[in-house]
Protein backbone atom coordinates (compact mmCIF):
# COMPACT_ATOMS: atom_id res chain seq x y z
CA UNK A 1 0.00 0.00 0.00
CA UNK A 2 2.73 2.64 -0.88
CA UNK A 3 1.38 6.07 -2.18
CA UNK A 4 4.60 7.69 -2.77
CA UNK A 5 4.34 10.04 0.18
CA UNK A 6 8.12 10.76 0.18
CA UNK A 7 8.79 10.47 -3.85
CA UNK A 8 11.93 12.39 -4.93
CA UNK A 9 13.09 12.34 -0.82
CA UNK A 10 16.53 11.40 0.24
CA UNK A 11 17.49 10.54 3.75
CA UNK A 12 19.88 8.89 6.19
CA UNK A 13 18.13 6.20 9.07
CA UNK A 14 20.22 5.33 11.39
CA UNK A 15 20.15 2.01 13.60
CA UNK A 16 19.28 -0.78 11.56
CA UNK A 17 19.91 -4.44 12.77
CA UNK A 18 17.98 -7.06 12.03
CA UNK A 19 14.53 -7.26 10.70
CA UNK A 20 12.94 -6.89 13.94
CA UNK A 21 14.42 -3.19 14.03
CA UNK A 22 12.42 -0.26 13.71
CA UNK A 23 14.84 1.04 11.65
CA UNK A 24 14.72 -1.57 9.46
CA UNK A 25 10.90 -1.52 8.64
CA UNK A 26 11.42 2.15 8.75
CA UNK A 27 14.20 1.96 5.78
CA UNK A 28 12.25 -0.45 3.62
CA UNK A 29 9.05 1.81 4.10
CA UNK A 30 10.26 4.83 3.30
CA UNK A 31 12.06 3.31 -0.62
CA UNK A 32 8.22 1.90 -0.72
CA UNK A 33 6.84 5.18 -0.66
CA UNK A 34 9.54 6.18 -2.71
CA UNK A 35 12.25 7.55 -1.19
CA UNK A 36 16.08 7.18 -1.85
CA UNK A 37 17.94 6.20 1.20
CA UNK A 38 21.38 5.51 2.89
CA UNK A 39 21.97 2.87 5.88
CA UNK A 40 24.11 3.42 8.58
CA UNK A 41 25.30 1.68 11.69
CA UNK A 42 28.07 1.38 14.15
CA UNK A 43 30.59 -1.09 13.07
CA UNK A 44 30.03 -3.46 15.51
CA UNK A 45 26.18 -3.68 14.48
CA UNK A 46 27.41 -4.02 11.23
CA UNK A 47 29.25 -7.14 12.14
CA UNK A 48 26.55 -8.18 14.48
CA UNK A 49 23.44 -7.98 12.06
CA UNK A 50 22.57 -8.21 8.67
CA UNK A 51 22.20 -4.77 6.97
CA UNK A 52 23.49 -6.24 4.04
CA UNK A 53 20.28 -7.89 3.30
CA UNK A 54 18.64 -4.31 3.83
CA UNK A 55 21.31 -2.81 1.62
CA UNK A 56 20.10 -4.91 -0.91
CA UNK A 57 16.53 -5.43 -1.21
CA UNK A 58 16.42 -1.29 -0.47
CA UNK A 59 19.35 -0.47 -2.84
CA UNK A 60 20.74 1.50 -0.45
CA UNK A 61 24.51 2.18 0.51
CA UNK A 62 25.78 1.77 3.84
CA UNK A 63 28.07 3.30 5.41
CA UNK A 64 29.42 2.94 8.91
CA UNK A 65 29.36 5.33 11.60
CA UNK A 66 30.30 5.45 15.48
CA UNK A 67 28.11 8.09 16.18
CA UNK A 68 30.44 9.31 19.18
CA UNK A 69 33.06 9.81 16.61
CA UNK A 70 32.62 13.52 15.33
CA UNK A 71 35.13 12.45 12.25
CA UNK A 72 32.60 9.64 11.09
CA UNK A 73 29.77 11.70 11.27
CA UNK A 74 31.22 14.08 8.92
CA UNK A 75 32.74 11.02 6.90
CA UNK A 76 28.73 9.80 6.72
CA UNK A 77 27.27 13.88 5.45
CA UNK A 78 29.66 13.97 2.71
CA UNK A 79 29.62 10.59 1.57
CA UNK A 80 25.69 10.86 1.44
CA UNK A 81 25.62 13.86 -0.16
CA UNK A 82 28.17 12.49 -2.71
CA UNK A 83 25.72 9.56 -3.07
CA UNK A 84 22.58 11.59 -3.56
CA UNK A 85 24.12 13.95 -5.55
CA UNK A 86 21.87 17.23 -3.34
CA UNK A 87 21.08 17.44 0.06
CA UNK A 88 19.48 15.66 2.65
CA UNK A 89 15.55 15.35 3.49
CA UNK A 90 14.92 13.49 6.67
CA UNK A 91 16.75 11.05 9.22
CA UNK A 92 15.99 8.52 11.25
CA UNK A 93 18.09 8.26 14.74
CA UNK A 94 17.17 5.26 16.25
CA UNK A 95 20.25 4.42 18.19
CA UNK A 96 20.59 3.62 22.41
CA UNK A 97 22.93 1.37 24.07
CA UNK A 98 23.19 1.12 27.38
CA UNK A 99 26.13 -0.22 29.18
CA UNK A 100 25.03 -0.51 32.65
CA UNK A 101 21.53 -2.33 31.67
CA UNK A 102 24.23 -4.30 29.56
CA UNK A 103 26.21 -5.13 32.65
CA UNK A 104 23.30 -5.40 35.02
CA UNK A 105 23.74 -2.30 37.35
CA UNK A 106 21.31 -1.58 39.44
CA UNK A 107 20.05 2.33 38.54
CA UNK A 108 21.47 3.45 42.39
CA UNK A 109 24.80 1.61 41.33
CA UNK A 110 25.64 2.89 38.19
CA UNK A 111 29.38 3.29 36.85
CA UNK A 112 29.38 6.68 35.59
CA UNK A 113 32.03 5.99 32.73
CA UNK A 114 29.38 3.65 31.56
CA UNK A 115 26.51 6.38 32.20
CA UNK A 116 28.37 8.81 30.34
CA UNK A 117 28.75 6.28 27.28
CA UNK A 118 25.26 5.29 27.25
CA UNK A 119 24.18 9.17 27.03
CA UNK A 120 26.42 10.14 24.44
CA UNK A 121 25.78 7.21 22.40
CA UNK A 122 22.03 7.66 22.95
CA UNK A 123 21.44 11.29 23.10
CA UNK A 124 24.36 13.27 22.70
CA UNK A 125 24.65 11.53 19.18
CA UNK A 126 21.41 13.24 18.12
CA UNK A 127 23.26 16.59 18.68
CA UNK A 128 26.60 15.78 16.97
CA UNK A 129 24.43 14.62 13.65
CA UNK A 130 22.83 17.87 13.63
CA UNK A 131 25.31 19.95 14.25
CA UNK A 132 27.37 18.27 11.75
CA UNK A 133 24.59 18.56 9.18
CA UNK A 134 24.03 22.11 10.04
CA UNK A 135 27.73 22.85 9.90
CA UNK A 136 27.63 21.01 6.30
CA UNK A 137 24.22 22.68 5.33
CA UNK A 138 23.60 19.12 4.40
CA UNK A 139 19.56 19.25 4.80
CA UNK A 140 17.35 20.65 2.60
CA UNK A 141 14.55 22.70 3.73
CA UNK A 142 11.06 20.95 5.20
CA UNK A 143 13.25 18.47 5.76
CA UNK A 144 11.89 16.21 8.95
CA UNK A 145 14.41 14.69 11.72
CA UNK A 146 12.78 11.53 14.02
CA UNK A 147 14.32 10.39 16.90
CA UNK A 148 13.22 7.18 18.76
CA UNK A 149 11.95 7.34 22.50
CA UNK A 150 10.30 5.55 25.04
CA UNK A 151 8.00 7.06 27.65
CA UNK A 152 10.16 6.15 30.41
CA UNK A 153 11.51 9.76 30.17
CA UNK A 154 8.32 11.11 31.66
CA UNK A 155 7.49 8.75 33.92
CA UNK A 156 9.37 6.17 36.15
CA UNK A 157 9.75 2.70 34.83
CA UNK A 158 12.74 1.30 37.08
CA UNK A 159 13.53 -1.54 34.87
CA UNK A 160 14.45 0.79 32.04
CA UNK A 161 18.02 1.91 34.33
CA UNK A 162 19.90 5.13 32.92
CA UNK A 163 17.72 4.81 29.42
CA UNK A 164 15.19 6.84 31.09
CA UNK A 165 17.46 9.80 31.55
CA UNK A 166 19.05 9.48 27.85
CA UNK A 167 15.65 9.17 26.84
CA UNK A 168 14.93 13.01 28.26
CA UNK A 169 18.17 14.21 26.97
CA UNK A 170 16.99 12.76 24.14
CA UNK A 171 13.87 14.07 23.81
CA UNK A 172 15.23 17.70 25.31
CA UNK A 173 17.88 17.90 22.41
CA UNK A 174 15.34 17.26 19.92
CA UNK A 175 13.21 20.69 20.85
CA UNK A 176 16.35 22.45 21.71
CA UNK A 177 17.59 22.02 18.17
CA UNK A 178 14.31 21.46 16.83
CA UNK A 179 14.05 25.30 17.70
CA UNK A 180 17.28 26.81 15.82
CA UNK A 181 16.80 24.25 12.68
CA UNK A 182 13.16 25.46 12.47
CA UNK A 183 14.58 29.23 12.41
CA UNK A 184 17.88 28.32 10.60
CA UNK A 185 16.62 25.87 8.01
CA UNK A 186 12.85 24.97 8.17
CA UNK A 187 13.45 22.10 9.57
CA UNK A 188 11.78 20.03 11.86
CA UNK A 189 12.86 17.19 14.76
CA UNK A 190 10.50 15.13 16.93
CA UNK A 191 10.63 12.42 18.66
CA UNK A 192 8.17 9.67 18.34
CA UNK A 193 7.52 7.80 22.04
CA UNK A 194 7.04 4.17 21.00
CA UNK A 195 5.42 1.48 22.81
CA UNK A 196 7.84 -1.74 24.02
CA UNK A 197 8.17 -3.24 20.73
CA UNK A 198 10.30 -6.86 20.71
CA UNK A 199 13.58 -5.95 19.33
CA UNK A 200 17.12 -7.33 19.93
CA UNK A 201 18.11 -4.21 21.65
CA UNK A 202 14.41 -3.75 23.45
CA UNK A 203 14.96 -7.55 24.98
CA UNK A 204 17.97 -6.47 26.38
CA UNK A 205 16.05 -4.57 29.09
CA UNK A 206 15.37 -7.15 32.16
CA UNK A 207 11.58 -7.98 32.66
CA UNK A 208 10.42 -7.04 29.01
CA UNK A 209 8.14 -9.48 28.97
CA UNK A 210 6.21 -7.55 31.73
CA UNK A 211 6.61 -4.19 30.26
CA UNK A 212 5.53 -5.55 26.78
CA UNK A 213 2.01 -7.33 27.90
CA UNK A 214 0.92 -4.62 30.53
CA UNK A 215 1.42 -1.90 27.85
CA UNK A 216 -0.56 -4.60 25.49
CA UNK A 217 -2.78 -4.39 27.79
CA UNK A 218 -3.42 -0.82 29.30
CA UNK A 219 -3.36 0.72 25.60
CA UNK A 220 -7.01 1.20 24.16
CA UNK A 221 -5.73 -0.08 20.99
CA UNK A 222 -2.33 -2.28 22.07
CA UNK A 223 0.71 -2.10 21.50
CA UNK A 224 2.15 -0.07 18.09
CA UNK A 225 4.21 -2.13 16.29
CA UNK A 226 7.71 -1.75 14.24
CA UNK A 227 5.28 -1.80 10.78
CA UNK A 228 3.01 0.73 12.92
CA UNK A 229 5.71 2.81 13.88
CA UNK A 230 7.45 3.25 10.17
CA UNK A 231 4.62 3.94 8.99
CA UNK A 232 4.34 6.60 11.39
CA UNK A 233 7.82 7.75 10.61
CA UNK A 234 7.02 7.84 6.73
CA UNK A 235 4.02 10.05 7.24
CA UNK A 236 6.63 12.66 9.51
CA UNK A 237 8.97 12.77 6.69
CA UNK A 238 6.04 13.49 4.47
CA UNK A 239 4.93 16.88 3.09
CA UNK A 240 1.83 16.51 4.88
CA UNK A 241 3.29 17.08 8.50
CA UNK A 242 5.47 20.69 7.89
CA UNK A 243 4.52 22.04 10.89
CA UNK A 244 4.84 19.84 13.67
CA UNK A 245 8.15 20.41 15.41
CA UNK A 246 9.98 20.31 19.01
CA UNK A 247 7.31 17.37 19.76
CA UNK A 248 7.51 14.42 21.75
CA UNK A 249 4.35 12.44 19.82
CA UNK A 250 2.76 9.72 21.40
CA UNK A 251 2.70 6.45 19.36
CA UNK A 252 1.30 3.69 21.56
CA UNK A 253 -2.17 2.47 20.91
CA UNK A 254 -3.34 5.17 23.79
CA UNK A 255 -0.79 3.60 26.70
CA UNK A 256 0.06 7.11 27.63
CA UNK A 257 -3.07 8.98 28.53
CA UNK A 258 -4.95 5.93 30.19
CA UNK A 259 -4.80 5.55 33.96
CA UNK A 260 -6.30 2.13 34.25
CA UNK A 261 -8.36 0.02 32.64
CA UNK A 262 -10.67 -3.45 32.95
CA UNK A 263 -8.27 -5.94 31.91
CA UNK A 264 -5.44 -4.66 34.48
CA UNK A 265 -7.88 -4.78 37.01
CA UNK A 266 -9.18 -8.35 36.46
CA UNK A 267 -5.76 -9.49 36.11
CA UNK A 268 -5.01 -7.63 39.23
CA UNK A 269 -8.15 -9.58 41.01
CA UNK A 270 -7.07 -12.70 39.89
CA UNK A 271 -3.88 -12.57 40.85
CA UNK A 272 -4.91 -12.00 44.80
CA UNK A 273 -7.41 -14.96 44.36
CA UNK B 1 51.54 -19.45 27.98
CA UNK B 2 52.64 -18.52 24.46
CA UNK B 3 52.37 -14.76 23.27
CA UNK B 4 49.50 -15.25 21.66
CA UNK B 5 47.30 -16.83 24.53
CA UNK B 6 48.76 -13.55 26.65
CA UNK B 7 47.56 -11.02 24.11
CA UNK B 8 44.35 -12.68 24.30
CA UNK B 9 43.76 -12.90 27.64
CA UNK B 10 45.19 -9.37 28.22
CA UNK B 11 42.34 -8.39 25.50
CA UNK B 12 39.74 -10.15 27.70
CA UNK B 13 40.49 -8.57 30.53
CA UNK B 14 40.29 -5.13 29.34
CA UNK B 15 37.25 -6.01 27.31
CA UNK B 16 35.25 -7.52 30.34
CA UNK B 17 36.72 -5.68 32.69
CA UNK B 18 36.79 -9.61 34.72
CA UNK B 19 40.12 -10.08 36.63
CA UNK B 20 42.87 -11.92 35.15
CA UNK B 21 42.25 -15.27 37.40
CA UNK B 22 38.96 -15.88 35.84
CA UNK B 23 40.41 -16.02 32.46
CA UNK B 24 40.96 -19.61 32.09
CA UNK B 25 41.30 -21.67 29.54
CA UNK B 26 37.87 -23.79 30.65
CA UNK B 27 35.98 -19.96 30.60
CA UNK B 28 32.99 -19.11 28.52
CA UNK B 29 32.87 -15.75 27.61
CA UNK B 30 28.84 -15.78 27.94
CA UNK B 31 28.63 -18.55 31.11
CA UNK B 32 31.88 -17.58 32.89
CA UNK B 33 32.65 -13.85 32.10
CA UNK B 34 29.90 -11.93 31.87
CA UNK B 35 30.05 -11.08 28.17
CA UNK B 36 26.76 -10.41 26.00
CA UNK B 37 25.90 -10.90 22.60
CA UNK B 38 27.55 -7.45 21.76
CA UNK B 39 30.55 -7.96 23.78
CA UNK B 40 31.59 -11.42 22.11
CA UNK B 41 31.18 -10.03 18.58
CA UNK B 42 33.36 -7.00 20.08
CA UNK B 43 35.91 -9.82 21.62
CA UNK B 44 35.95 -10.90 18.15
CA UNK B 45 36.59 -7.41 16.38
CA UNK B 46 39.42 -6.53 19.02
CA UNK B 47 41.35 -10.42 18.20
CA UNK B 48 41.10 -9.27 14.27
CA UNK B 49 42.15 -5.79 14.78
CA UNK B 50 45.28 -6.64 17.34
CA UNK B 51 46.57 -9.98 15.05
CA UNK B 52 45.22 -8.50 11.74
CA UNK B 53 43.30 -11.43 10.67
CA UNK B 54 39.82 -12.06 9.52
CA UNK B 55 37.43 -13.92 11.41
CA UNK B 56 34.57 -15.59 9.61
CA UNK B 57 31.04 -15.52 11.17
CA UNK B 58 30.78 -19.01 10.94
CA UNK B 59 33.93 -19.37 13.01
CA UNK B 60 33.43 -16.95 15.14
CA UNK B 61 29.89 -18.74 16.12
CA UNK B 62 32.08 -21.39 17.26
CA UNK B 63 34.84 -19.04 19.77
CA UNK B 64 32.85 -19.52 22.89
CA UNK B 65 35.46 -19.89 25.46
CA UNK B 66 38.67 -18.37 26.56
CA UNK B 67 40.47 -21.57 25.01
CA UNK B 68 39.33 -22.09 21.51
CA UNK B 69 39.85 -17.98 20.48
CA UNK B 70 43.92 -18.74 21.82
CA UNK B 71 43.27 -22.50 19.63
CA UNK B 72 41.95 -20.60 16.79
CA UNK B 73 44.71 -17.84 16.66
CA UNK B 74 47.01 -20.01 17.37
CA UNK B 75 46.52 -21.88 13.93
CA UNK B 76 45.15 -18.67 12.32
CA UNK B 77 47.72 -16.43 12.62
CA UNK B 78 50.86 -16.47 10.74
Amino acid sequence: MANNLLKGKKGIIFGALDEKSIAWKTAEKCVEEGAQIVLTNAPIALRMGAINQLAEKCNAPVIPADVTNPEDIENLFDKSLEHFEGKVDFILHSIGMSLNVRKGKHYTEANYDFMHKTLDISAISLHRVLQTALKKDALNEWGSVVALSYIAAQRVFPDYNEMADAKSLLESITRSFGYHLGKLKKVRVNTISQSPTITTAGSGIKGFDGFFNYADKMSPLGNASSEQCAAYCVSLFSDYTRMVTMQNLFHDGGFSFTGINEDIIRALSESER
Amino acid sequence: MSDIASRVKAIIVEKLGVDENEVTPEASFTNDLGADSLDTVELIMEFEKEFNVAIPDEQAETIQTVGQAIEYLEKNVK
